[in-house]
């Protein structure tokens, strides 16, 4: 009897571990730890493309809309955002949910309308890219096979100076990948803020990169299972790979505190299994460099 | 609190991963749907941590998910064989008439779920019978009784083959 149960274990056990499990695992826990996080609005029954493209003129053209919110007592202009599109689709095969956002009540309607613009843009390529995949799949006969996008946004501050939106990418093959991009607003000026704009000079770059690299060296002394790729550091990683230095339009947003977040995607300076990674830096520690207090505290 | 139990079921799930992909692929059989199955398991524990009670028993809590996330796909998929049940009963010992379908099941992958499922757990995964029970949301000794008829079940399939062999 116990012949025929090793057997079976035998047979239990050959199933291959598929190389990417690991990657999926720890990708899975870190998307259901951030869909946690994530409000979703959601607006649906949009669909047609023509109709999406005459609200999004009319949100930002239409003065009588503007004048609208702006005429109620009461009610300031508040800088808002709005699910404005979303696409939905589900089969064996695939699964599509892209969000599309849309800043509305902007008084800098040049911005505003760029803003969107992008947004509606970017998702329309990431829709057209992902039918393209998934004819390209139909047409190899690949029926087992399944892949998934999923694409939506997180407002991360909205305060009396600054707002700021964080897009999201997830995309999902056999393993998946997630991207996010930030837009910070400031909203008396009505200005897009950049990195560069931030400081005085380039100085920021290293200021902020040291700090980085510092606070990677405490994280992974403090907690076993923490690799980040530092360059000089890590002996087995190639020297482009590693991090050395932020780029000078490097990622970032800024926080409800009033901090400069810097923002890393997967894979930028660390394993996979990181995820996206994101660094608080003190404001201290570029103080020198800072233009004015405006944005950052 | 929360923090705590993430870490906790976060090490269960990073411990046990290759277990839990074992497990899904003996109920789906091919490498894409046990991965994307994996990802539901993970998906779904993580997002409804608070209906975990008993913290010591998150791993019997995390198989669960796991065991009902393969069910679910493949009731979905309709993957589940209809004919099932004959088969089972073709090979009980009296039914000594129907020998023709003999061929199909050699496997451990061709054992009915429901009693695959026992033996896995069980021998495979070292659980106590206990904790089959609970992963299983059944009663003990509904598990004893299908692990004795599973296990009677090989022993039988297993004679019919040599049978044919010696042919």
């Amino acid at each position: 009897m116990n012949d025929i149960l090793e057997q079976f274990r035998k047979e239990y056990q050959s199933v291959p571990i598929p190389e990417e499990l690991d990657t999926i695992v720890n990708r899975s826990i870190k998307q259901a730890l951030h869909t946690r996080k994530v409000k979703r609005l959601k607006v649906k029954g949009m669909t047609a493309a023509a109709a999406i493209l005459v609200f999004l003129i009319a949100i930002n053209a239409s003065t009588t809309v503007a004048n609208a919110f702006a005429s109620i007592p009461g009610i300031e202009r508040i800088i808002k955002v709005l699910t404005l599109h979303e696409i939905k689709e589900k089969d064996s095969h695939y699964d599509v949910d892209i969000k599309t956002p849309a800043i509305t009540n902007m008084e800098n309607k040049q911005l505003q309308l760029g803003l969107n613009q992008k947004y509606l843009n970017e998702n329309k390529a990431l829709y057209d890219k992902f039918q393209a995949e998934i004819e390209e799949l139909k047409q190899q006969g690949l029926s087992e096979a399944h892949i998934g996008v999923d694409a939506g946004y997180e407002v991360k501050t909205d305060n009396d100076t600054i707002f700021s939106i964080g897009r999201y990418i997830v995309q999902t093959a056999a393993s998946s990948s997630m991207e996010m991009q930030f837009d910070t607003i400031d909203k008396k000026n009505q200005i897009l803020i950049t990195l560069p704009m931030l400081f005085s000079d380039d100085q920021y770059v290293k200021l902020i990169s040291d700090n980085i690299i510092s606070q990677m060296k405490e994280q992974m002394k403090g907690e076993e299972g923490k690799i980040y790729w530092i360059a000089g550091e890590s002996g087995d990683i190639p020297m482009d790979e590693a991090f050395s230095s932020i780029k000078k339009d490097q990622s970032f947003y800024i926080n409800k505190d009033g901090k400069l977040v810097i923002v890393f995607n997967k894979y930028e300076v660390a394993p996979g299994f990181m995820g996206m990674i994101e660094f608080v830096i003190p404001t201290d520690v570029i103080q020198g460099d800072l233009v004015s207090h405006n944005y950052i505290k | 609190m929360n923090r705590k139990t993430d870490q906790l079921l976060t090490d269960c799930i990073t411990e046990n991963k290759e277990n839990i992909y074992r497990l899904a692929y003996s109920y789906v059989k091919n490498k894409e749907d046990a991965l994307d199955i994996v990802q539901d398991a993970i998906y779904k524990a993580m997002t409804s941590i608070e209906s975990l009670k008993d913290k010591a028993a998150v791993k019997s809590w995390f198989y669960r998910i796991v065991v009902n996330t393969s069910l679910d796909f493949l009731r979905k998929h309709k993957r589940v064989h209809p004919m099932e049940q004959e088969k089972l009963e073709s090979y009980a010992p009296n039914a000594v008439d129907s020998y023709t379908d003999i061929d199909l099941v050699k496997t451990l992958a061709d054992l009915p779920s429901k009693y695959r499922e026992v033996v896995v757990l069980r021998y495979f995964e070292d659980m106590k019978i206990e904790e089959v029970a609970d992963v299983l949301h059944e009663n003990v000794n509904t598990v004893k009784t299908r692990l004795y008829q599973a296990l009677r079940l090989l022993r039988v399939k297993l004679k019919d083959t040599s049978l044919k062999e010696t042919k």
